[in-house]
């Protein structure tokens, strides 16, 4: 999802200055606060807020989950199909060998 | 005690692994403060506390102090020992969480680890041993640790929720690390995999296995997949299920994927007790993981994406030099661990996305450590 878009990726990971976990958090708060109106995040159960950040690339939640492990499922796709197969064809030793070869220079 | 101590301060128990990770590695004094402190049950989980005793008992002269709710700590790190011990790792996170940090942090020892650690060795949460023996230690490999010693020895399983597994590890001790140029991730040339059950019929081996083979058959032929039935005390306090699967590519890349299932643990299934919970058949979860290998194929790089937040950290903690590397999406725990490295250790990473793949290539000037406690002789 990153990637494809013309993104800094260096801007993504360290920001702009070298934000800290705090500041990040800062930011990410701020900014969930102007989409919604006032009284929405009146009514909000306290740490709302910040459960909505969780996707998303800043992660707001200062005592989020501590796992490395991520498994994409590939909900949307079905490999059991003969064309979805045929895109990574090329990335087993069964595939075009000159190929993978181009795509590792 | 005295507290000239110059304490860096940090917020909330996120990545907390990787913040003492860094900070024994740095010789950084953490405090960690505001643990939970607005949530109903406040303060450190067990598994963290349990995580704090460990490196406790595997370094001298180390510091941890944690308050009466467990809210806040603080951590001094002392000098890495290693040695022989033993570690219960508690059942509220499976021995995969203690194993990611444990490693980084018995290379940098005086004297090689040899650890017995007992608990949960499969889970769907964390990396499993079977990964770990597959495809991590691997890893350690490329980056100049030697394969004497380096070895994991699974001697029961147990799963969630009630655990009983255990494993026996042994990590040797490293000068300092070698960096890296690895940038060919080669084509797949074989899947091997391993399929579990514990408490179950074996019957569950052969359906996971076969389910996912049926997924590989039209693009590779060497697929074998082993099954491990344990029984009795080999098979732990509970019944569960699971495979891990691991692509070797002919320039010598580990792509793994794992996963386990089982009940839930109490704290997870909260409101509905007596009620069993459904759990996936064996057949779909073949199929399920076998995709996510093939999803993680797709993507390209060195290592799959559980493996990138080491992957970077082996790099940051090289001596001086350039290390080149390349993986596909930055996974989200990734970009963390690169925020970390450069928190503490000062290192960037100068991150180029490579559009004609659809990878991302990394370098980096490794930080420059070296193994200060080892013994010289």
């Amino acid at each position: 999802t990153i990637l494809r878009q013309n993104t800094n990726l260096m801007h993504l990971v360290y920001g702009k200055t070298t934000s800290t976990a705090t500041t990040s958090n800062n930011e990410a708060q701020d900014s969930s606060d102007d989409e919604e109106s006032e009284d929405d995040a009146f009514f909000k159960p306290k740490g709302e807020g910040s459960k909505k950040l969780r996707d998303g690339l800043v992660d707001g939640n200062v005592n989020s989950n501590d796992c490395s492990k991520y498994i994409n499922y590939a909900k949307d796709k079905n490999w059991k199909k003969e064309e979805v197969c045929k895109s990574i064809r090329d990335r087993f030793v069964t595939g075009d060998w000159s190929k993978a070869a181009r795509g590792n220079e | 005690m005295e507290d000239n101590v110059r304490y860096k301060r940090l917020k909330g128990s996120s990545n907390l692994r990787l913040r003492l990770v860094l900070a024994t590695l740095s010789g950084t004094p953490i405090l960690v403060h505001d643990i939970r402190a607005d949530e109903t049950f406040p303060g450190l989980r067990p598994h963290e506390v349990s995580l704090l005793r460990l490196i406790e008992k595997v370094s001298d002269d180390c510091l941890v102090q944690i308050n009466p709710t467990g809210t806040k700590f603080k951590y001094k790190p002392g000098i890495m020992m290693g040695g022989r011990c033993e570690h219960d790792c508690g059942l509220s996170r499976s021995i995969g969480y203690f194993l990611e940090p444990l490693i980084l942090l018995a290379l940098f020892a005086k004297k090689p680890l040899s650890i017995k650690l007992t608990g949960i060795t499969n889970d769907s949460k964390d990396p499993s041993v079977d990964t770990f023996r597959s495809t991590t230690l691997p890893m350690l490999k490329r980056f100049g640790a030697p394969s004497e010693g380096l070895n994991l020895k699974i001697e029961s399983r147990g799963v969630p929720p009630r655990g009983g597994g255990a494993i026996v590890l042994t990590m040797p001790i490293v000068k300092n690390l070698e960096a890296v140029n690895w940038i060919d991730e080669g084509m797949v040339k074989r899947i091997r995999g391993i399929a579990f059950s514990t408490k179950v019929s074996s019957q569950f081996e052969n359906t996971m296995i076969h389910a996912a083979r049926g997924i590989f058959n039209r693009l590779l032929p060497d697929v074998y997949i082993i099954s491990d039935h344990k029984t009795a005390a080999q098979a732990g306090e509970s019944p569960g299920y699971g495979i891990s699967l691991v692509a070797e590519t002919t320039s010598g890349c580990f792509i793994s994927v794992d996963t386990a299932i089982s009940y839930l643990r109490k704290e997870e299934s909260s409101e509905i007790e007596d009620e069993r919970q459904e759990l996936t058949p064996p057949g779909d979860v073949g199929e399920q993981i076998a995709s996510a290998l093939l999803e993680e194929i797709d993507q390209g790089g060195v290592v799959d994406s559980t493996h990138q937040g080491l992957l970077f950290l082996l790099c940051a903690l090289c001596p001086r030099d350039v290390s080149k590397i390349r993986v596909g999406k930055l996974s989200p725990y990734g970009m963390e661990t690169l925020r970390h490295i450069a928190d503490f250790l000062h290192v960037k990473f100068h991150i180029k996305p490579d559009p004609s793949t659809g990878t991302v290539i990394l370098k980096c000037l490794g930080c420059g450590m070296k193994n200060l406690s080892r013994k010289l002789s």
